[in-house]
């Protein structure tokens, strides 16, 4: 889950991290309760990335014009996410910007810090990006080692290194996949402080995060209103410009059949994983989703059951049908109690193909059939 | 085969739970040797005729048992995983989705200090066909035969065995190491096993999109793997940014796509397949050049 800067300073300041004073406001008018005095940063609160480059930070010299970016501000979309609200700070007197991060290492299997003695935009091709694994348990010592280790000495040493601390507190104890001040700044009075930052909760986690908890549906980003809701559900839908709707169980099952799909010929509308041991209401539930997007002329149905039971998708399936007669399927099912499953589905007339390649083969076949003349 | 055979002693972490009683059964009737179970405050019960321990450390003293398969809520994990990796198990098998990544970058922590093998999280197990089954593949798929497997994914392991089963392809193991960003065992650890093991000639390797675990497999194959592998990479299609199911599954920033992987495979002369149809020509070819040689 993608938190919003303000979000994130907060948290940030709940961890003792130094952040600029600021008032966050959804109208223009705002403004003109605001008295830290001109000139303003103004800063879009969007959940994307890339906001700096798509024009959504301005500074205002005076409150005329200030009320006019806030307006403009205001009606901005950055890739895909609306403007939540704008976040206005004081023009920050800066001597030094560097960046750091905490986030996990997939290589290594545990946290690092990432640090560079110069913040900004393009941190990773700077060259100069130090990176520091932390070991478990942590221990302090790591943040004095990147300190050192971004050339910095003496008293902003320690201030930074006191600074890393909090901020791999904030991410072990709130389960944090990113927490990221960039830049983070060294005032002209030798402050350290986040100027900006970025933090991603781990979806995983949230179920046992207090702090964040009902957050989800309002920071879903550019998520499709299907998408949002099937994630709110607990599946995995992806929607794609194709006319194939896919659902299988497990997610790599899912991406060889998307990839089978476009192998030969057809193009996927929709990425749908159900998950291992899926339950009627869960399958039913998808496969009404599916359904639901105007652009799928056909749906695949392909579970392979491990933990799967084939009666219980057969008996989605069948109540499914009752609902959507009108529906093309083309289902591959095997597994546990198939015998069971097919039985059920012969009486509603539906063929059960054993083969994913042939299951494939005719999806790909009745979404090349015109739509009017199928029905 | 590697990690398991019919001799290795198994204890299930919450047994008394669904899922853990409901696949203690298929395990037993597998033929696998479950020992016992584990959960706390259900000590002296039975589930399927399998003792019931409170603690790990009761369940191993009684049993001699070396390896544990762990089926518990995703938020105990951690706590389950390590009472397992400090009763002195050599092999922790971590079934439970949804854990939280920093648990599992703080097991896999413990479990290298102490030199303990963990399979997972996320993970459908690991089965030496005939032998044993350690977790919740469906037995049935898999035969015996000198195909080693390792793979991210769950069902499209069952799907690929499915069709190298079908076509007389058998498995000496397979390994499913999970779909979670942070995990135990990896590709290079299974690799080199795979290459020691007598039992096994060629190895399949199914790989997906996200992260760089496949072009560090690669450059371990070329340095250390003599026999013959055959790579498959899900996600072929998928597009940037989103996340494909599996926690671990996404390209970010360009990086983790499918291709670089198949790229960084057929650089070291890896078969790389596009289908699961494939997979079953190249292993068939592989094994006709083994036998030739």
């Amino acid at each position: 889950m993608n938190l919003y800067e303000h979000e994130a300073k907060s948290i940030f300041a709940q961890f003792g991290i130094t952040i600029p004073p600021g008032v966050r406001i959804t109208k223009p008018e705002d403004l003109r309760k605001i008295h830290f005095g001109f000139p303003l940063t103004l800063k879009c609160q969007v959940l994307s990335g890339g906001r700096g480059k798509a024009g959504g930070i301005k500074f205002a010299p005076n409150l005329k014009e200030g009320e006019e970016i806030a307006r403009t501000l205001l009606d901005m979309t950055i890739g895909g996410s609306r403007t939540e609200s704008i976040l206005v700070e004081p023009k920050v007197s800066i001597a030094r910007e560097l960046y750091l991060s905490v986030t996990l290492d997939r290589t290594r299997g545990c946290p690092i810090f990432i640090g560079s003695a110069e913040g900004g935009v393009e941190i990773e091709s700077s060259g100069k990006v130090v990176t520091v694994p932390i070991p478990y348990p942590f221990q302090p010592y790591v943040a004095r080692d990147l300190a050192q280790r971004l050339g910095l000495t003496g008293s902003l040493a320690v201030k930074v290194a006191a600074l890393a601390c909090k901020l791999y507190k904030a991410f072990e104890t709130l389960d944090l996949d990113l927490a990221e001040i960039n830049p983070l700044v060294v005032t002209t009075g030798e402050d350290v402080l986040a100027l900006d930052g970025k933090i991603i909760v781990n979806d995983d986690a949230l179920g046992r995060q207090e702090q964040f908890k009902g957050w989800q549906s309002k920071h879903l980003g550019d998520l499709t209103e299907r998408e949002s809701r099937s994630r709110l559900m607990g599946l995995n839908l992806v929607e794609l410009p194709g006319d194939i709707g896919i659902l299988c169980n497990g997610a790599g099952l899912t991406m060889a059949t998307m990839d089978m799909v476009k192998k030969f010929g057809g193009n996927p509308a929709t990425f749908l994983d159900v998950g291992g041991g899926s339950d009627q209401e869960k399958t039913m539930f998808a496969l009404e989703i599916v359904a639901e997007n105007p652009q799928v002329k056909v749906i695949l149905l392909n579970i392979l059951g491990g933990i799967t039971a084939c009666d219980d998708v057969a008996e989605a399936l069948v109540g499914f049908m009752k609902k959507n007669p009108e529906a093309k399927l083309v289902v591959r099912l095997r597994g546990n109690n198939q015998e069971v499953a097919e039985e059920m589905l012969s009486q509603s007339g539906l063929k059960l193909i054993p083969d994913l390649q042939t299951a494939v083969g005719e999806a790909i076949a009745k979404s090349k059939v015109p739509t009017c003349a199928a029905r | 085969m590697i990690l398991v055979n019919k001799n290795t002693k198994v204890i299930v972490q919450g047994i008394t739970g669904k899922m853990g009683a409901s696949h203690t059964k298929r395990m037993l009737s597998y033929g696998t040797k479950i020992v016992g179970g584990v959960t706390p405050g259900k000590g002296g019960e039975t589930v399927h005729g399998v003792p019931v321990y409170d603690t790990m450390r009761q369940a191993l003293a009684a049993s001699g048992a070396t390896c544990s398969v762990i089926f518990v809520p995703p938020y105990t994990t951690l706590d389950a995983a390590c009472e397992a990796v400090d009763a002195g198990v050599e092999l922790a098998v971590v079934i439970t989705e949804g854990i939280p990544p920093q648990d599992t970058a703080k097991l896999v922590a413990v479990a290298r200090a102490k030199c303990v093998n963990i399979i997972g999280p996320n993970c459908p197990g690991v089965i030496s066909p005939g032998e044993t089954l350690i977790g919740i593949l469906p037995g049935v798929i898999f035969k015996p035969g000198p195909v080693g497997m390792i793979s991210r994914s769950g069902t499209l392991t069952y799907e690929i065995a499915l069709v190298l089963s079908d076509a007389g392809h058998g498995q000496s193991t397979c390994v499913g190491v999970g779909g979670d960003p942070i995990k135990g065992m990896g590709y290079e650890e299974l690799l080199s096993a795979f290459n020691e093991d007598p039992a096994t000639d060629v190895i399949v390797l199914i790989g997906e999109i996200g992260g760089s675990a496949e072009e560090e497999a690669a450059r371990h194959i070329k340095e250390h793997i003599r026999k013959p592998v055959v790579a498959y990479i899900a996600g072929q299609t998928a597009p940037p940014g989103k996340r494909m199911g599996h926690a671990g599954a996404i390209i970010s920033g360009g990086k983790g796509t499918a291709e670089s992987k198949m790229k960084a495979f057929t650089a070291v002369g890896v078969k790389v397949a596009t289908t699961p149809g494939e997979v079953v020509e190249m292993v068939a070819a592989a094994r006709a050049q083994s036998v030739g040689r």
